[in-house]
């Protein structure tokens, strides 16, 4: 559904998006992380075709945005950035001024998006009396009117109160699951896109540190939580039998490739050793994440 | 798509308050003017000048008179300053607001958005012009006879006209005036084109009208004078004149079309380049 090859973005001095290649499959609702200026923004703005690309091609529902960017919006709807709107217009009016940028909308249609998104008995009045999740829920009305396949949203739960943040959620749920829409989300809450997303990427300096499926960062490390008689005696036996590669904090332990935690608890069983508990480590998403940022600081000389 | 558009540009431009700045600041003005005419010394000098001339005052100091007289400051200093106002505004605000950036996201050319864009503000400058052209003659009427209109600048104008005529050329030098409206318009429509604020597009694109008007002042420029595009911005004044120059009003209809043009390739091509981002 999206496709960025190789894509440079370069503003003066400041390299933006620093060869970023990344595919958005049809279907998926895809998360893209990042710290503030690690070129989230700036690639969805060449998505959109409102940043143009320094060097490499963007593909949105296969048309080249920069050449096509008619076609490939066509049936692209959006929240880039903080969603703003005419103050002084009604609900109403402004989603029938944006949406008539893509083509004429009929009534029936706004109201039918209007009580999707859950502002009817408000949409006449004017949005400076609304609050700041109206707001959100006018813009995702917005983005939804065109019909689309493709749902662009940049940081949508920006601002928005926990309860909020979960109604936005089970909205973006169920555009997925009962309209099918691709998403692509960008956000700083690393807890909403694990409850969301089915693949991820994160970026870091414009560069992709990590892309794939979610449910893959579990198996990217294997550490297991070690409770022992003695964790140091037990971790050296280990070591030394070769079953573990590492250890940490004083109660991890990372097991040698082809290991698992039957073989360790039964070799220290038969040293004679007390075993409590053995565990995997739960892997949050947020946990993957910062590791991940500080093995990129660590290897990039310039952060 | 493109009626629809511009329609929704419109409700966009005229449900601003600060849209109908111009348009009450016009009103104000030409009331006061009207009042301190019939209520002060000043339409003595006009008088004398008709009387020096032959001409009757009392056939002559009319609500066409007084509008035409209205006219001459109003279109040389307010109308600039109101149409610069609202040209400045029109992508720069936007831009400025966030929510050029919502426009964006749907599948509308850059081009075709500066097109209504300009189109919104042609109009406006068009019914700007159109009030003032009214409002002065009708609030003249209140205190001023119905009658003839006698046109003089020293040195450059002198026309006496009777009411049909004088009705015609008044309303002849309006539409030349939104002429002149609409190509300042596309100057500062240009400069908001550009990554500035809107503050800095009406400056800038006023800056030009009145430095423009100024070298055109100094005599050793005189010879120059048709190089500036401001010279060509007066057209409306030959709709007064006796007979009416059709050279001069043909001539200065094309620089300024052209000038229009090129306000308007410039800006599209500056908006096409541009990054639209925060």
């Amino acid at each position: 559904m999206i496709e960025l090859k190789n894509v440079v973005k370069i503003f003066g001095r400041r390299v933006a998006v620093d060869y970023l290649t990344l595919t958005v499959p049809r279907g998926v609702i895809y998360g893209l992380l990042g710290h503030n200026g690690a070129g989230k923004s700036t690639a969805i703005g060449m998505m959109l075709g409102q940043v143009w690309p320094t060097q490499g091609g963007v593909r949105v529902g296969g048309y080249e945005v920069t050449s096509h960017r008619r076609l490939a919006l066509q049936k692209v709807g959006a929240i880039f950035e903080a969603p703003v709107f005419y103050d002084y217009l009604s609900g109403w009016r402004n989603l029938e001024i944006l949406s008539q940028y893509s083509g004429p909308t009929a009534p029936a249609r706004l109201r039918e998006v209007i009580d999707w998104v859950g502002l009817t008995g408000r949409e006449k009045s004017p949005v400076r009396t609304y609050s700041h999740g109206m707001r959100t829920r006018l813009a995702l009305a917005q983005a939804l009117l065109p019909n689309p396949e493709l749902l662009i949203l940049d940081e949508p739960g920006d601002g928005l109160d926990p309860e909020g943040i979960h109604e936005l959620r089970l909205t973006i749920l169920r555009l997925n699951r009962e309209l099918g829409l691709t998403i692509l989300l960008s956000s700083h809450l690393l807890n909403e896109v694990e409850q969301l997303c089915t693949r991820i990427a994160m970026l870091n300096q414009g560069r992709r540190v990590f892309e794939g499926p979610l449910a893959g960062i579990r198996t990217e490390r294997r550490w297991l939580r070690l409770r022992a008689g003695d964790f140091a005696v037990a971790v050296r036996q280990l070591l030394a039998a070769g079953l573990i590669i590492a250890d940490r904090d004083g109660v991890w332990i990372e097991p040698a490739p082809d290991t698992g935690a039957d073989r360790i608890v039964r070799f220290l069983v038969e040293q004679g050793m007390a075993v409590f508990e053995i565990a995997p480590e739960e892997q949050t998403l947020e946990s993957f994440y910062l590791s991940l940022m500080k093995d990129s600081r660590q290897k990039s000389p310039q952060f | 798509m493109l009626f629809l558009q511009l329609r929704n540009e419109l409700r966009k431009l005229f449900g601003k308050p600060r849209t109908y700045i111009g348009f009450g600041a016009l009103l104000l003005i030409q009331v006061l003017m009207v009042l301190l005419l019939r209520y002060s010394p000043a339409s003595r000098g006009m008088v004398r000048q008709m009387e020096s001339n032959g001409y009757d005052a009392g056939q002559y100091l009319t609500s066409l008179t007084i509008a035409g007289v209205m006219l001459h400051p109003i279109a040389f200093i307010l109308l600039p300053l109101y149409v610069t106002l609202i040209g400045g505004d029109l992508v720069a605000k936007e831009a400025e607001d966030g929510t050029l950036r919502m426009i964006l996201s749907r599948p509308i050319s850059r081009f075709r958005l500066l097109l209504v864009k300009w189109l919104a503000g042609a109009v406006f400058s068009a019914l700007l012009v159109l009030m003032l052209g009214l409002v002065g003659v009708l609030f003249a009427r209140c205190f001023f006879p119905w009658g003839g209109m006698f046109v003089f600048v020293p040195g450059e104008m002198f026309s006496v006209l009777d009411a049909s005529a004088g009705l015609w050329d008044y309303a002849g030098a309006h539409v030349l005036l939104a002429v002149k409206a609409g190509t300042i318009l596309s100057l500062a429509f240009m400069f908001s084109c550009f990554n500035v604020k809107p503050a800095a597009a009406t400056i800038l694109a006023l800056s030009v009208v009145f430095v423009s008007f100024v070298l055109m002042q100094i005599p050793f420029l005189k010879e120059l004078q048709p190089w500036f595009f401001t010279y060509y911005l007066d057209l409306w004044r030959n709709a007064l004149m006796q007979p009416v120059p059709w050279w001069k009003v043909n001539e200065s209809l094309c620089v300024l079309a052209g000038c229009n043009l090129t306000f308007f390739i410039i800006g599209a091509t500056v908006f096409h380049v541009r990054d639209i981002k925060s």
